[in-house]
């Protein structure tokens, strides 16, 4: 079976390690990235079928990330941004740039899959 | 041979002064290479240290995975956390092992929520975490304690209440800080109980602090804050007179118009400025009739309530305050006579130059 890929972009070790193994769990194929600048290789070089990212990451922004993928790669894939809290203003940026659902910092990994499947779906 | 001897001919003949530079310069150099092979030495431990924490960092974020996602619906913990948890139990003794776990634990709670929170609290819990963090709140210095109580409240170990119940009035605010927040994350305005029985002042950023977290929860039933607008402790009214407003307390009006009259001015600004929020119209009779008695900045609040509250008969009250000492209160009862008013504030405009007030000449050069 052809498997959904994602993309993965976030620089706490952790909890990517523990959002990769859930969504592996669920049958996806994941690439991780540590910064936006990983993000944005990834994504060229996989193309895939759906984006996490944090907002604020080293090197390139999710914020450019999503700006990347929407503007100049011209691709319509699912975007779903990771935020903490104060970052209420990047979010709306984030989906004036073209995100498609975010969630706060504290989340539920469970919660996560539902909206990456329906996403997808 | 004879350039050596040559050297402490030549020392010898110097004079004082050239002597303590040779000297000086000296112990200069056999410091600074002391120090170079020391700071050389010290680099490279730090290195491997570093290179150690990562490389134990990465083998224990994989163990803590392994363990989130081993849990069973039979029991709390499945025989293969048990398996992790007593894996981990031995590095746990290790002061800079442990570091790096708390630090990994912390990290994660702040990312995540729901059953991966449940699981880290019971790894904390059974891996012998919790008995260092007692200790750091059993320490002497305020510093640890506090960063001890700090580690119950990320990691919602309400077990340990009593222990931190004792740090409620400690001499140190810092201290009493993570304390008080302990009892409000852990159990929100039930744990605000301290409240009653405080002493110690509760700082404006607390305090803030505070609200935030409340704010963070879904249950946003307020407990009765009636006693903490009665308290001694005019810190704790203020944050009570937060809750007031930011909860919408209309029940508390009574208690409210009471503290009209406290001694403490900065409290009975506060004071009108819930009412305002609240639409505390029996304030305004009060506080009109105070109105001589009372402070220029509860003057000013008052005019803020009033022009949220006006009604057509309080029309003689503003006219009579359009030339009061203070600028702020003359544009006020200007812009509310404007609302009740508008051909009486428009005839001000009549006035000559010279029997308008500050405020009036203000708004005729704006428009």
């Amino acid at each position: 079976m052809n498997r959904k890929k994602i993309v993965l972009a976030e620089d706490n070790s952790t909890l990517s390690l523990l959002l990769k193994f859930r969504l592996e769990k669920e049958g996806y194929e994941l690439y991780m990235a540590v910064n936006g600048k990983e993000a944005v290789a990834l994504i060229e070089e996989h193309t895939p079928d759906l984006i996490l990212t944090d907002i604020m990451m080293p090197f390139i922004s999710g914020l450019e990330v999503i700006s990347h993928v929407r503007n100049k790669l011209e691709l319509e894939i699912p975007i779903i941004v990771f935020s903490s809290a104060g970052q209420e203003e990047m979010v709306l940026k984030a989906f004036d740039l073209g995100a498609n659902d975010f969630m706060g910092k504290p989340f539920s990994p469970n919660e996560l899959v539902i909206r990456v499947k329906r996403q997808l779906s | 041979m004879i350039d050596f001897q040559m050297l402490i001919e030549y020392y010898g003949e110097s004079p004082f002064l050239i002597k303590l530079a040779w000297i000086t310069s000296l112990v200069l150099s056999v410091s600074i290479i002391l120090l170079t092979v020391y700071l050389k030495f010290a680099r490279t431990l730090l290195r491997k240290k570093e290179v150690d924490s990562l490389k134990f960092r990465a083998a224990y974020e994989a163990l803590l995975i392994e363990y989130i996602y081993s849990g069973d619906e039979v029991s709390i913990i499945s025989d293969n956390q048990k398996r992790i948890i007593d894996e981990l139990k031995p590095q746990v003794l290790d002061r800079s092992k442990r570091k790096v776990i708390i630090s990994v634990l912390y990290k994660l709670m702040n990312q995540v929520s729901g059953e991966v929170t449940d699981a880290v609290k019971i790894l904390f819990k059974e891996s012998g975490l919790i008995n260092y963090a007692l200790k750091k709140t059993q320490s002497k210095k305020w510093h640890v304690k506090a960063k001890g109580i700090g580690e119950f409240t990320r990691f919602k170990i309400e077990s340990v209440q009593d222990e931190i119940k004792k740090h409620l009035t400690h001499p140190l605010r810092e201290v009493r800080k993570e304390a008080h927040f302990y009892f409000v994350n852990l159990f929100h305005f039930e744990g605000l109980t301290f409240l009653d029985t405080i002493k110690t002042p509760l700082s404006e950023w607390d305090q803030i602090q505070m609200l935030e977290i409340l704010q963070r929860f879904t249950n946003q039933e307020i407990c009765d804050i009636k006693p903490w607008l009665k308290s001694s402790n005019d810190t704790v009214i203020l944050f009570a007179l937060k809750l007031a407003k930011v909860y919408n307390q209309y029940e508390v009006k009574d208690e409210l118009m009471d503290l009209l009259s406290h001694k403490n001015k900065h409290i009975r600004i506060q004071v009108i400025e819930v009412l305002t929020h609240l639409y505390g119209i029996e304030a305004k009779d009060v506080l009109k009739a105070n109105f001589t008695e009372l402070s220029l900045e509860e003057q000013i609040s008052f005019f803020g309530l009033l022009e949220k509250l006006v009604v057509p008969d309080d029309e003689p009250f503003v006219e009579k305050h359009l030339f009061h000492k203070d600028f702020e209160i003359q544009l006020l009862a200007l812009k509310i006579l404007k609302s009740i008013n508008i051909d009486k504030y428009m005839g001000l405009s009549e006035l000559p130059l010279h029997e308008k007030s500050p405020a009036m000449l203000k708004l005729t050069n704006t428009n």
